[in-house]
């Protein structure tokens, strides 16, 4: 792997990394290949624990707001699930996503952020829902949220704007949450009929598999007005959940620009 | 420093000694529910499980009977009404079994319903077994806003390869699915692919190492300019990822109305189950009096009975929160114990012969056992409002039985 460090480049004194002071805090290292393996060294090391770091705190964040609506796939709605799940997902992207832009001008913040929680998500789902309660894992199977963590970095990159990243990034996060979804979600939406009674094969597990503290009618799904509307209250839905979504990711980028100004974090790096 | 070491060994020790005395807590906590719960809100009787030992794939019956107590506690959400809401569920650790079918008085319970105060439904639940080990296996109805009511319990030991279950049905558009496995390909699949997207992403940014070091001292060299790190091909690599990312959701949207092209929104909503038939009233009580003897555990109901019917009645059993006293005169010999059972077989005395048809007598029935104490119905005395109810059953010389609920003020004694 070839380093991107200026190796051929002369030093110029006194600026950057080579002003004095800079030289005080580091003479440990006497030469650039020492630097360099140093600097490789941290991103070998900073990488893997924000990633654990990430995915912790997302997950934990993510039972504590979304819970049962993202846990279960007799949840997952076309009215409450596109909605309340990029409205509270956004907060961890947002944030990251300010301290890898501001600090190292790197647009993976988003997609770093929703890939950590993913990675922890399924660790959560094997591990607690499938081997622990003993639920079957296609039940309980993490929804993905990859593809549209990149979209916001990338029109970070390519507007340079927050405002543009939140107008347009997050409100296609919120907006095609559902879509992107769809792959995984449509084989549960099968009909099937049961005891007289239509349902689909999520709710006929959902009936199946016994969660005790469960009972059918605690399920907030469906519930909600935009009945004139037919059949289209998905895409109505996914319109509004694109517009609360912005709204969320402005207000947790206004608090990353705030934690990222924070001179402990600087002290850190 | 020896006394430290002495007084941790001393405590580990005291530690592993108590967990040596305790009991393996393997039920549902049934105990903890506080006693006007228990025995004002859903009186269950005649509650059977069976087979108790059963297979992998064998099917398990939990079946028996309910009265929505007409004593319901006014500060508990109520199970009927425009805002009410039941749900018959089944008291498991968990999927260990599966559900396949489940009833009230004939009617599927994959929804939710309500149920009417007073009146008599008859259930049953058919598990099919999942996981091998023991379990408790009771009837419960959840009731929104106030929570599951626990029926009765028996245990159930499931033997077998966990590895043979299979959960096969048929969807309407003619697909033979497993439950088990179904869709779980088709999600690792789209999983791996966006994480693969991921990997392409983050590799890009983090091709040349080290990344973040260096780009952090240029970004606090350059300022406000520091936006020049970011190249010309970056912005190119982004588009393109930006218009593969759009194409693929568009393009895995679509092959998914292709692959699945009937599908149906999440179902929810009530069903209506009508109350069994009523029956005709042979026993009509007043309760006068009620009185809770706290040291002697002793239940003492002073009743007014009379008897409609056309042949002489006498009290059998009372059921107050899950537990049976039985009158030994009258139904001894027929009740076959288990242990753990929620029984008193000569826990009920009463005070008079068998009444008479037409006759109105005033009779003095107690309901004495210990399981007042085990089952922590005792704290009946610190309810807010200090009311029971319970079923008494009475029996004719034809051994027919007519059950009537009873239920009023309740007043301990304590000395």
């Amino acid at each position: 792997m070839s380093s991107s460090y200026p190796q051929n480049e002369t030093p110029e004194k006194g600026a950057g990394i080579f002003s004095s002071e800079v030289r005080e805090a580091t003479s440990a290292l006497t030469s650039i290949e020492q630097q360099i393996k140093a600097y490789k060294t941290i991103d070998f090391a900073t990488v893997p624990a924000l990633f654990l770091l990430f995915g912790g705190v997302s997950v934990f964040l993510f039972a504590l707001t979304v819970g049962d609506w993202d846990f279960w796939m007799d949840w997952r709605d076309r009215r409450w699930w596109p909605l309340v799940t990029p409205f509270s997902l956004i907060l961890l992207p947002a944030v990251l996503g300010v301290f890898m832009w501001n600090m190292f001008r790197l647009p993976i913040g988003a997609t770093f952020a929703v890939a950590s929680f993913l990675v922890a998500s399924w660790i959560s789902r094997v591990m607690n829902f499938q081997n622990f309660a003993g639920f079957p894992l296609n039940f309980v199977s993490p929804s993905t949220w990859i593809g549209l963590g990149v979209l916001i970095d990338i029109v970070l990159l390519l507007s340079k704007s927050w405002f543009a990243a939140g107008f347009i990034g997050a409100f296609l996060f919120g907006l095609l949450s559902y879509t992107i979804n769809w792959p995984i979600f449509a084989p549960y939406r099968l009909p099937v009929e049961y005891n007289d009674t239509m349902v689909s094969v999520a709710d006929l597990m959902g009936y199946m598999y016994i969660r005790t503290a469960i009972p059918e009618y605690v399920r907030i799904i469906e519930e909600s007005t935009l009945r004139t509307f037919g059949e289209a209250v998905t895409p109505l839905t996914a319109v509004f959940a694109g517009f609360v979504t912005i709204l969320h990711y402005y207000l947790w980028v206004w608090v990353g620009h705030k934690v990222v100004r924070s001179g402990w974090i600087r002290k850190v790096i | 420093m020896w006394k430290l070491k002495t007084k941790s060994l001393l405590c580990l020790m005291a530690s592993l000694f108590v967990f040596c005395l305790s009991d393996l807590a393997l039920a549902h906590g049934e105990r903890a529910q506080q006693a006007g719960l228990r025995t004002r809100t859903i009186q269950w009787f005649d509650t059977e499980v069976f087979p108790r030992d059963a297979k992998i794939n064998d099917i398990v019956t939990v079946k028996g009977k309910f009265i929505p107590s007409k004593w319901w506690p006014k500060h508990m959400a109520q199970p009927d009404g425009l805002e009410g809401a039941a749900y018959l569920n089944v008291g498991v650790p968990g999927p260990v079994f599966v559900r396949v079918d489940s009833r009230v008085n004939g009617v599927p319970m994959i929804r939710s319903t309500t149920f009417e105060k007073g009146r008599e439904y008859e259930y049953e639940i058919k598990l099919k077994a999942r996981r091998p080990g023991k379990y408790h296996v009771h009837p419960v109805i959840s009731i929104r806003d106030a929570g599951p009511i626990i029926g009765p319990a028996y245990w159930v030991e499931v033997t077998g390869d966990p590895a043979n279950f299979e959960n096969k049905i048929e969807t309407l558009t003619g697909q033979i699915i497993d439950l088990e496995t179904w869709g779980m390909n088709n999600t690792i699949f789209w999983h791996s692919f966006w994480f693969l997207v991921f990997l392409a992403w983050v590799g890009y940014w983090f091709r040349k190492l080290p990344v973040l070091m260096p780009r952090y001292k240029k970004v606090m060299v350059l300022g406000d300019d520091a936006d020049q790190i970011i190249e010309f091909k970056d912005m190119i690599v982004g588009g393109v990822f930006f218009v593969f990312i759009l194409t693929s959701i568009g393009g895995s949207y679509l092959w998914a109305q292709n692959e699945y092209p009937i599908t149906i929104p999440l179902q929810t909503g009530e069903v209506e189950v009508i109350p069994l038939p009523e029956r005709p009233v042979i026993a009509d009580v007043k309760v006068n009096k009620a009185r809770y003897r706290i040291p002697g555990r002793s239940f003492k109901l002073d009743l007014t009975v009379t008897n409609h019917g056309e042949s002489p009645i006498q009290v059998g059993a009372f059921y107050i929160g899950g537990i049976r006293f039985m009158n030994p005169k009258i139904i001894g010999g027929t009740v076959k114990e288990e242990k753990g059972d929620l029984i008193a077989p000569d826990g009920l005395t009463v005070d008079t012969p068998a009444i008479p048809p037409g006759e109105t007598r005033d009779i003095v029935v107690f309901a004495d056992d210990a399981l007042w104490e085990t089952y922590r119905l005792t704290s009946l005395v610190y309810d807010p409002d200090s009311r029971f109810a319970g079923l008494l059953m009475f029996y004719d010389e034809e051994g027919n039985r007519y059950i009537k609920e009873i239920g009023g003020g309740m007043v301990p004694v304590f000395t």
